[in-house]
């Protein structure tokens, strides 16, 4: 699963430490989730989401995606 | 992402953040060192009930020391599996998971090779079997511990 963490990141100047705090998780699970070592379980996801006050899917994509070109 | 963004990161505020994050792998550090405080005395205390087993022809009382210091022991390594889970993220506790399946198997190994030997005559399965599950735990820690050092 792709996701736009460490760009939506930068945009807010938040280091992945404070990421990481404000998701109330660890530094190395938002570092794995950036360089997709790890896809985050639900609840986690939406906690991302509504961190940045986004939905689920302007954050995270399936692969899938990129290889069909068209969702639908 | 943009320009700006990067130049944000090579300048001194980006400095200050790094530092925050030094200060945050601190935090890691503390929660590791937590581990160890958790993990030395239950890993001596192992060691006690290893060296009482391995006392040959073991008086009434020598036994139920030995019993005794087993049981603790066990519910020690428990214990610091309890606290070791609670104090993870899913992240971290997929890690502990999966170095433990590691160690488990790593014990297995052990054990069938140990059994082996003992069915052969050249070792004593009861005096090897504290030292292999000591082994597993040791294999635990240093996997879970090497896997949140390299992925930084």
């Amino acid at each position: 699963m792709r996701n736009r963490l460490r760009e939506l990141r930068a945009a807010r100047r938040w280091s992945q430490a404070d990421l990481a705090d404000r998701c109330q998780v660890s530094r190395q699970a938002i570092n794995a989730i950036e360089t997709e070592r790890y896809d985050p379980s639900l609840p986690l996801a939406f906690t991302i989401a509504d961190v940045f006050g986004l939905a689920i899917e302007e954050i995270f994509h399936p692969d899938r995606m990129e290889t069909t070109g068209d969702p639908a | 992402m943009k320009s700006s963004d990067l130049d944000f990161m090579e300048g001194a505020p980006y400095i200050h953040r790094m530092a925050k994050q030094v200060q945050q792998d601190q935090v890691t550090r503390a929660a590791r060192r937590a581990v160890l405080i958790d993990g030395i005395p239950v890993a001596t205390l192992g060691g006690i009930a290893l060296a009482l087993g391995s006392t040959p022809d073991q008086s009434t009382a020598q036994k139920a020391w030995w019993i005794a210091t087993t049981t603790v022991f066990t519910l020690a390594v428990a214990w610091v599996l309890l606290r070791a889970f609670r104090r993870a993220d899913e992240y971290l506790r997929r890690i502990q998971l999966e170095s433990m399946a590691v160690a488990f198997a790593a014990v297995l190994v052990g054990l069938q090779v140990a059994t082996l030997l003992d069915a052969a005559g050249v070792i004593r399965l009861r005096q090897l079997a504290q030292l292999i599950l000591l082994g597993g735990v040791a294999v635990w820690l240093l996997i879970a511990d090497l896997r949140t050092r390299l992925h930084r």
